[in-house]
């Protein structure tokens, strides 16, 4: 029996917790979610990509965003640094010593000063605006492969 | 460290290109073409740009 259009061009889906497990490897590292649905090939150029460009962006002094209260975009960078899964943590860790994801509220607070001036070591480098740029974009790459990962898993992509 | 201008658009525009070639292209010969495409006009695309902005003062 001839299979349909449909079934011709629309993948299977895989079991109910394929798209899941897909989502969660491909952000806990670039690529990886690929390389767990089969996608061997694109796995490896997304990891060497989103890898090149995090770590140009951290060897060009760019810094993970920290949650400020007071600036609400701040919201928006940390989400998309978070993004980047296991490379955040490394990003992180280069950038302020420690996991850390928000700035002290209390202005009087010792720590709030100490991640302060590790910030602004980076800052007044002067390829500081690259690193931040190649940081971003590389967290946004893989909030990109984490929903093409999705559409991969569920089959509304090959 | 990359410290020039120029450079950093080129390596930037080239990750980006093989990027989105390989996101939303399944043969070789369409992913090069992506990449020549969106790789190349990013850079020209932003030489031209500066190239318009350089007459206007900062302020």
């Amino acid at each position: 029996m001839s299979e349909t259009l449909a079934e011709q061009t629309i993948p299977k889906a895989r079991s109910a917790a394929a798209p899941f497990a897909a989502c969660f490897l491909a952000w806990l590292v670039p690529g990886l979610g690929h390389f767990y649905l089969g996608k061997k090939v694109r796995a490896a150029v997304f990891f060497v990509v989103v890898g090149a460009t995090f770590a140009l962006g951290i060897a060009s002094d760019g810094a993970a965003s920290l949650i400020e209260e007071r600036q609400p975009l701040t919201f928006l960078a940390t989400f998309d640094n978070v993004a980047l899964g296991a490379f955040d943590l490394i990003g992180r860790y280069l950038t302020y010593g420690t996991i850390v994801y928000a700035l002290p509220g209390n202005e009087a607070d010792p720590r709030r000063a100490e991640l302060l001036d590790r910030l602004r070591a980076r800052v007044r480098s002067v390829t500081f605006e690259y690193g931040n740029t190649f940081l971003l974009t590389a967290g946004l790459m893989n909030i990109l492969l984490i929903l093409d990962a999705f559409d991969i898993a569920t089959g509304r992509k090959d | 460290m990359i410290r020039s201008h120029l450079l950093n658009m080129v390596v930037f525009s080239a990750l980006v290109a093989v990027f989105f070639a390989f996101l939303t292209q399944r043969g070789t010969r369409d992913r090069l073409r992506v990449i020549l495409i969106l790789g190349g006009s990013m850079v020209v695309l932003s030489l031209v740009l500066a190239y318009v902005m350089y007459p206007f003062p900062l302020r």
